[in-house]
């Protein structure tokens, strides 16, 4: 999911604490930010700390002055080749970067029929990933490259990588029981920071320093939690609140690290960068925070004079419409790929450039 | 509809045409003024036209104040696109645009834009009666956790920024701190933008005859004098803009554009301080946006929503709320708002958006005229020969001091590639601060009181 999805939703978990509520419209807390904060952290800790920390067996870097499509894809059958040897084998791939504002592109895809690596070497784009008109290679032997490798590939999303600005991304290589070979994108993300024990760990410590540190507030009989205790549970349930949403997508999480050791696989219910699943979690979020912030105000007075009016044409109706517009994509989806033949494409990925290559205008 | 057209077209509201029509001729000329914000530009004019007061009906202000806005909605996408945009609303869509800018599909992404802006007025329009029953009860909701929720933009603005860098060296600190480096950037960035909101808000070195336009350096150095600058320097030239007969968009496109838009637009409308910019940032990851065609289209939508839904609301009977510029503007001429007058702004509202979608076409055409005669750094070196005068004039040396800080400010994303948003901490974190009741305290912490 969307990193707005989570941190909304973190929020909207929050609110459900009358207590918070309370200090909200009363003391002027800013409690009800830390379920958005602990909501997005899981993906701050994994592309702000964990992928730089992340060691790759291989490293593909690519000479913008010698290109050659062949050695980028031996490079990457090097990673697959180990872990058809060792079980796992890992690959960074890194981009080319020519002057400030230009950089060479590639195309990195696996053919699961053929078991064939397949790199096109693409043209010069700039940082907003605009060709520029005639800087693509002219001969075909440096420009494509297709290198056979000893296994069958078996891939959860059918995706192209478009290697081109910024970081490029890592491949891990892991031989399944069934004897084919696994590609996992991003291997560092969605595993220790995605996990319940993490959330349980940050939830203890800060709940031990609250303990020591936040007094009771006014009128405490009114509650059935202790203040101190209402900054962990906020914590652990904004986080929980994370792994449960990106559970529903096809890439799932590693839920018990490190007594679990690798990434689940999701419920697949749908795709994290598909637009109608976010704003499903993100209006549903929205909807219980007002909720919540109407019937938990201090005055007494909900402003919402019939909940069941504002439950159906607030949340009943525009849900319906999603399902609706939903359900008749994923058919018109699945008709489509019938009338091409091809297998319908699946991607789940909320990496940075998939998050902000459209939104973030800073970075042209 | 027929009633609204009764009373639209009934002699005594002919003049509220009328002045919505040299609201909207006024407009494009604003627009063309390039780099100011537009309250301040809107600011000036109304001083000039409130000496009419008495002879005007408080309608027919109204009225003017709809062409006004609406149409600088509409046409300030023109300007903003060829020559440099002026507020952070703008920055944040001028960037993608000079994408279609680069490729000579300027003049399509204009005209996409403004079918956004259309169908964003349209939605407004139609929601009109909605928002009457339901604003009320979502303003009794929100008022008490306004901070909060602005607290939760900032937040939100600074966690959603990704770390930049090509992480290529075989050292992992290295990396990291590469990474890092344009994350501290920008949050540093937002934090001086703070300090520099708190120092203008506490103790301006504008005159205080300027004082209503004390945040004009403020913006004009933090996102207009950076673009001008950028352009001067600049040593690209801008390419051959095609004048395309149609446009790349189908009903889906319209739809989601329009609604992702709306979203955004609405919400900076609603909530003081956000602006369109960061509306549209935080609504495009919301509804997951992806196609460079649907952000251009729902900017449109997202940003005519966020200047006109903000002046609507103030209209609305009941809810009187009071946001962005030209609503405090308007606010001591206006005495009495009933529904008919509510429903006679949507009525003008529409009218205004029409007359400027037609004249949108034109106005391209003249500024692509523009841009391809004349050498572009001239253009901005015209801009800034304008901008820095009327800075001085309408504030002073203070004023001057004031967008020489800001314009240092507004060069570093260029120099360092951090976000423009994080400019945005200018009101945004004061703001915050100061309705959660924590301003005094970090005053006196400045030594500002």
């Amino acid at each position: 999911m969307k990193g707005f999805t989570h941190f909304i939703s973190g929020m909207a978990v929050a609110s459900f604490f009358p207590q918070a509520v309370h200090m909200a419209a009363q003391e002027s807390s800013f409690i009800l930010c830390l379920g958005g904060l602990f909501g997005i952290l899981p993906d701050t800790l994994d592309f702000k700390l964990a992928k730089y920390f992340y060691k790759s067996d291989f490293e593909v870097k690519p000479d913008p002055n010698k290109l050659d499509a062949r050695e980028i894809a031996n490079g990457v059958a090097q990673a697959v080749n180990k872990a058809i040897e060792t079980g796992k084998g890992t690959v960074q791939l890194h981009t080319m970067q020519i002057a400030s504002n230009r950089w060479r592109s590639y195309l990195l895809r696996f053919d699961t029929k053929t078991s064939e690596i397949c790199v096109d070497i693409g043209p010069e784009v700039d940082t907003g990933q605009i060709p520029f008109d005639g800087t693509e290679l002219t001969d075909p032997e440096k420009a494509h490259a297709r290198v056979k490798v000893n296994c069958e590939f078996y891939q959860q999303f059918d995706k192209v990588s478009n290697i081109a600005i910024m970081t490029g991304p890592c491949f891990e290589f892991a031989k399944r029981e069934d004897g084919k070979m696994e590609i996992v994108f991003l291997p560092w993300h969605r595993q220790w920071s995605h996990s319940f024990t993490l959330g349980m760990l940050i939830a203890f410590l800060v709940g031990l320093v609250t303990y020591f540190t936040i007094p009771e507030g006014p009128h405490p009989e009114l509650y059935t939690i202790p203040r101190w205790m209402l900054y962990p549970l906020i914590i652990l349930f904004g986080s929980m609140v994370h792994i449960i949403e990106d559970s529903t997508g096809f890439m799932g999480n590693n839920l018990f690290y490190p007594f679990t050791k690798g990434r689940t696989n999701g419920l697949g219910f749908m795709s994290a960068s598909e637009g109608i699943p976010n704003f499903f979690f993100v209006w549903t979020s929205v909807i219980c925070i007002l909720y919540n912030l109407d019937r938990f105000t201090p005055t007494g007075n909900p402003a919402i004079a019939s909940q069941a009016t504002f439950w159906f044409w607030f949340y009943i109706v525009p849900v319906a419409i999603m399902v609706y517009f939903f359900l008749k994509g994923k058919k018109e989806k699945a008709l489509k790929a019938k009338e091409t033949g091809d297998k319908e494409k699946t991607v789940d990925f909320d990496g940075p450039q998939a998050v902000e290559s459209e939104t973030d205008a800073s970075i042209i | 509809m027929e009633q609204l057209l009764d009373i639209l077209l009934h002699p005594e509201y002919l003049s509220s045409l009328y002045f919505c029509l040299i609201g909207i001729f006024a407009s494009a000329i604003i627009s063309f003024l390039p780099a100011l914000h537009i309250y301040n530009v809107i600011g000036i004019f109304m001083l000039f036209v409130l000496k009419f007061e008495a002879t005007m009906a408080p309608m027919e202000l109204i009225a003017l104040s709809i062409g006004m806005i609406v149409g600088y909605s509409v046409l300030n996408t023109v300007p903003a696109t060829f020559f440099g945009p002026g507020d952070e609303s703008m920055s944040y869509y001028i960037l993608p645009s000079a994408d279609w800018v680069n490729k000579g599909r300027g003049y399509e992404g204009v005209i996409m834009t403004g079918i956004g802006s259309l169908t964003g007025v349209i939605v407004l329009a139609l929601l009109a009666p909605v928002f009457i029953y339901t604003l009320p009860t979502l303003k009794a909701i929100t008022s008490p956790h306004m901070f909060w929720i602005i607290g939760a933009v900032i937040i939100y603005s600074i966690m959603s920024e990704w770390p930049k860098g090509l992480s290529q060296s075989p050292d992992c600190w290295t990396n990291f701190k590469e990474g890092w480096y344009y994350l501290g950037i920008g949050f540093l960035l937002f934090l001086a933008s703070g300090l520099l909101g708190f120092i203008v808000m506490a103790k301006t070195m504008v005159p205080v005859q300027f004082a209503f336009q004390s945040i004009t350096p403020v913006f004009v150095g933090l996102f207009a004098m950076p673009w001008l600058i950028t352009n001067v320097i600049n040593i690209g030239k801008v390419p051959h803009q095609h004048e395309a007969e149609s446009v790349e968009l189908d009903w889906d496109l319209v739809a989601r554009g329009t609604f992702g838009g709306f979203l955004g637009g609405f919400f900076a409308a609603f909530v003081p301080i956000v602006t369109a910019g960061v509306g549209g940032l935080m609504a495009g990851h919301a509804t997951a946006q992806r196609d460079g065609r649907l952000f251009v289209m729902s900017y449109g939508t997202c940003k005519t929503v966020y200047y006109v839904g903000s002046f609507l609301l103030f209209f609305i009977p009941g809810l009187s709320l009071t946001r962005g510029g030209l609503a405090c503007i308007i606010n001591p001429v206006v005495n009495v708002l009933t529904i008919k007058e509510y429903f006679i702004f949507v009525g003008l509202m529409l009218f205004a958006a029409g007359v400027s979608f037609l004249l949108l076409m034109p106005f391209t055409k003249l500024c692509l005229k523009i841009v391809e005669s004349i050498p572009f750094q001239w253009v901005s070196i015209i801009a800034m020969i304008i901008v820095i005068p009327a800075v001085y004039l309408c504030t002073g040396w203070g004023g001057m001091f004031i967008m020489t800080v800001a314009t240092g400010l507004g060069l570093i994303p260029v120099l360092f590639q951090a976000r423009r948003m994080n400019l945005m901490g200018v009101l945004l974190l004061p703001v915050c601060l100061n309705m959660a009741g924590y301003g005094n305290v970090i005053l006196k912490f400045l030594g500002l009181l």
